[in-house]
């Protein structure tokens, strides 16, 4: 009786997972318009950056073509802020027939889940992975996020640039976060090279609230420049609670906050802080001119943030490959698997005029972009409003 | 579908952790430990993969020898962790033995994220895969999984399962009866400690990379819901609760933005309308489940 259930239960399993790779070999379905998949954090602790990159898909939807000029069919699935939710979403996308992903939102996420994609043949355009080894993972993988490596040292150098007279350095981060402690090397190199070791390294935790301790502990060392990689939320509760405590000096901070969601929890005292940015509002091209019009018509008149343009950027590079190789050869004719296998050797083979500027990508699946900006924040009187303004 | 294998795999890793949490509990010991002992099989595997070429053979796959290897090494360094701390932690009791099972786990996390070898928050990556497809892990997960249910069923009906149920319903009257009840709780601890770290290896292959994120105190919690919604009084329960509450978060997606608040609700419901879980020893006896129940059938003389 035991065996039978077994055997029952082994058919029953079989019969679920009997929609497999087969599916690859079916044509494409171009019949909604081109079919690409987004995984992104739209719920758990990411879900500030997931939001900002939603609406950079919206915006890039209503605005960019797929081939023969149809609209681009965009599913977009909740890709939660843990690996093994990013992994199921990147499944059900792949099994739905995207012909490409976009996502996921954070780099220790894409560690997971883009493995899968590389295994199945199926081009993933990263919006805002940063960690070092991402395009690394394959050869269909890539990112038009520029890594923090390139980023991070020039808001160091403007810092010392307005403020020739900075001579000790306090370093924080979250040393339980992948983004905080990768970047806080580069923040740390950096700051060696220009003669500024730090005088203090202060270590917080991702989820902490209250940071008096480390505040205290730093600013016993008379710090002038205090540089912090942590994310928006911990970052805001930080720099606010410095700025309380009677720090006066410059402040620096990386990625992690490069979002105007931090604007509601520093408030008045985010004026001033430095950052270095992969995207500037300010950057004169027609992309660009038109995306912050865009962005303006649909936020009220906001402006529009990295994220949103990164993400922008990759549904952007997405379509228009998809048009140039529907062009040469029609898309209609392929089957998916072959059709995903050529759109992303001209997806990195092309050149694109986006918000973020020209890009390209190395053979590898690296961003090549030529300009990056450093940005100071000024809020608004009253401080609940503000803007990153770009610095010369 | 959203039912597909990799779901599987998941929803089989749950039910193991479940059963993890369930083992402990069996003897009456509210164990948070799993994630920790999950976290060395992750932590095993993701290194001797990554970082002894030796291993990774020649094919394109990573041989299954290997793989044994790690889930041998992995069960004997959580077994030995296990035994080590074991004898003082059980000798706390109830809430105070949560708590320092707790702390084992955010012991092991801050050593995770902060020894060198274990590739700090970023975790270790482009962990080698030792199969094709999800097919074959729903296969291995499948078979250790049926393993481990045997081996539960069975300990139902040995002189030790029931050691460990006559300690769970009154622990000094256990020992009057000259019960090793510190031995008894030991082993129970040494079991949960295994199911948990070959758990651990098989998903860090599974998700080609681990970081410390894998052990965390939320980990605990999750996992001890599985127990508390399927039900703690038969292995099935733990079994149910895993598999259930990892799919759902899957299986609702159709809902949209609102598919954790119907997850959260559905935690929430499940203790209020069944307390004792989804699964209890009187509800098998009602379905003639073919496995015998001893804590229903046998009622005390």
């Amino acid at each position: 009786m035991i065996g039978a259930r077994a055997l029952g239960l082994v058919a029953l399993l079989a019969a679920l997972t009997g929609c497999g790779p087969g599916a690859d070999t079916k044509p494409l379905n171009l019949s909604a318009g081109l079919p690409v998949g987004a995984a992104l954090s739209l719920t758990g602790n990411a879900n500030v950056y997931g939001q900002d990159q939603q609406i950079g898909l919206r915006l890039a939807q209503e605005s960019v073509k797929g081939p023969g000029g149809k609209p681009v069919a965009l599913r977009l699935e909740d890709g939660g802020s843990d690996e093994q939710s990013a992994t199921s979403a990147f499944n059900l996308l792949i099994e739905g027939g995207a012909i490409a992903l976009i996502g996921p939102t954070l780099s220790q996420q894409a560690f997971a889940a883009d493995p899968i994609a590389q295994r199945r043949g199926v081009p993933v355009v990263a919006p805002s992975n940063t960690a070092s080894g991402i395009p690394e993972i394959g050869s269909f993988i890539s990112r038009v996020s520029a890594q923090s490596s390139v980023i991070a040292p020039l808001s160091i150098a403007k810092a010392l640039e307005l403020h020739p007279g900075i001579k000790r350095a306090a370093v924080f981060y979250a040393h339980d976060d992948a983004y905080s402690t990768s970047e806080t090397t580069i923040f740390q190199k950096a700051l060696s090279a220009k003669g500024l070791p730090p005088v203090t390294v202060q270590r917080t935790q991702l989820n902490d609230q209250d940071f008096q301790n480390q505040i205290t502990a730093a600013l016993r060392l008379k710090p002038d420049l205090i540089v912090l990689s942590l994310q928006a939320v911990d970052g805001g509760n930080l720099i606010r609670q410095l700025r309380e405590l009677g720090y006066r000096g410059v402040i620096v901070v990386g990625n992690g906050m490069n979002t105007p969601n931090i604007y509601p929890i520093c408030q008045k005292h985010c004026d001033g802080i430095l950052i270095a940015q992969a995207y500037s509002p300010e950057l004169d091209t027609p992309a660009n001119r038109e995306f912050v019009r865009r962005y303006k018509a649909a936020k009220g008149g906001a402006i529009p943030p990295q994220l949103t343009a990164q993400a922008f950027t990759a549904l952007q590079v997405i379509s228009e490959a998809a048009d140039r190789l529907d062009r040469r050869q029609p898309l209609a004719k392929l089957n998916l698997r072959s059709a995903r296998a050529a759109l992303n050797s001209e997806l990195l083979s092309g050149r694109y005029q986006t918000p973020l500027g020209e890009i390209g990508f190395t053979a590898d699946g690296e961003v090549v972009q030529k300009q990056f900006f450093v940005a100071q924040v000024r809020m608004a009187p009253g401080g609940r409003t503000g803007r990153f303004a770009l610095l010369n | 579908m959203p039912l597909d294998a990799s779901l599987l795999v998941q929803m089989l890793l749950g039910a193991l952790l479940g059963l993890s949490v369930y083992l402990p509990l069996r003897a009456g010991q509210l164990s948070l430990a799993t994630p920790g002992f999950y976290a060395i099989g992750g932590y095993t595997a993701a290194l001797l993969s990554t970082r002894f070429p030796a291993l990774a053979g020649d094919g394109a796959l990573y041989p299954l020898p290997s793989l044994l290897l790690e889930l041998v090494l992995a069960a004997l360094i959580a077994g030995a962790l296990a035994l080590a701390i074991g004898g003082p932690v059980l000798k706390l009791k109830g809430i105070y033995l949560a708590i320092a099972t707790i702390a084992l786990v955010e012991i092991l996390r801050v050593l995770n994220l902060n020894l060198g070898f274990t590739g700090g928050a970023t975790g270790l990556f482009a962990i080698p895969q030792p199969f094709e497809g999800p097919v074959g892990y729903l296969l291995l997960s499948l078979a250790v999984l049926a393993l481990v249910c045997w081996l539960c069923a069975r300990l139902e009906r040995l002189r030790l399962g029931r050691a460990m149920e006559a300690i769970r319903e009154d622990e000094l009257a256990a020992a009057c009866m000259g019960l090793d009840t510190a031995r008894v709780k030991l082993l129970s601890f040494l079991f949960s400690a295994l199911v948990a770290a070959v758990a651990g290896v098989i998903s860090a292959h599974f998700l080609n990379t681990w970081n410390a994120r894998q052990g965390s105190f939320d980990a605990s919690i999750t996992t001890l819901a599985f127990v508390v919604f399927g039900g703690s009084r038969t292995w099935l329960g733990p079994v149910v609760g895993g598999l259930a509450l990892t799919a759902l978060p899957e299986l609702l997606r159709p809902v949209g933005d609102l598919r954790l608040v119907v997850y959260g609700l559905v935690i929430l419901l499940g203790p209020i309308l069944f307390p004792q879980g989804l699964i209890t020893p009187e509800l098998l006896r009602r379905l003639r489940w073919p496995f015998r129940q001893t804590s229903a059938e046998a009622p005390a003389p």
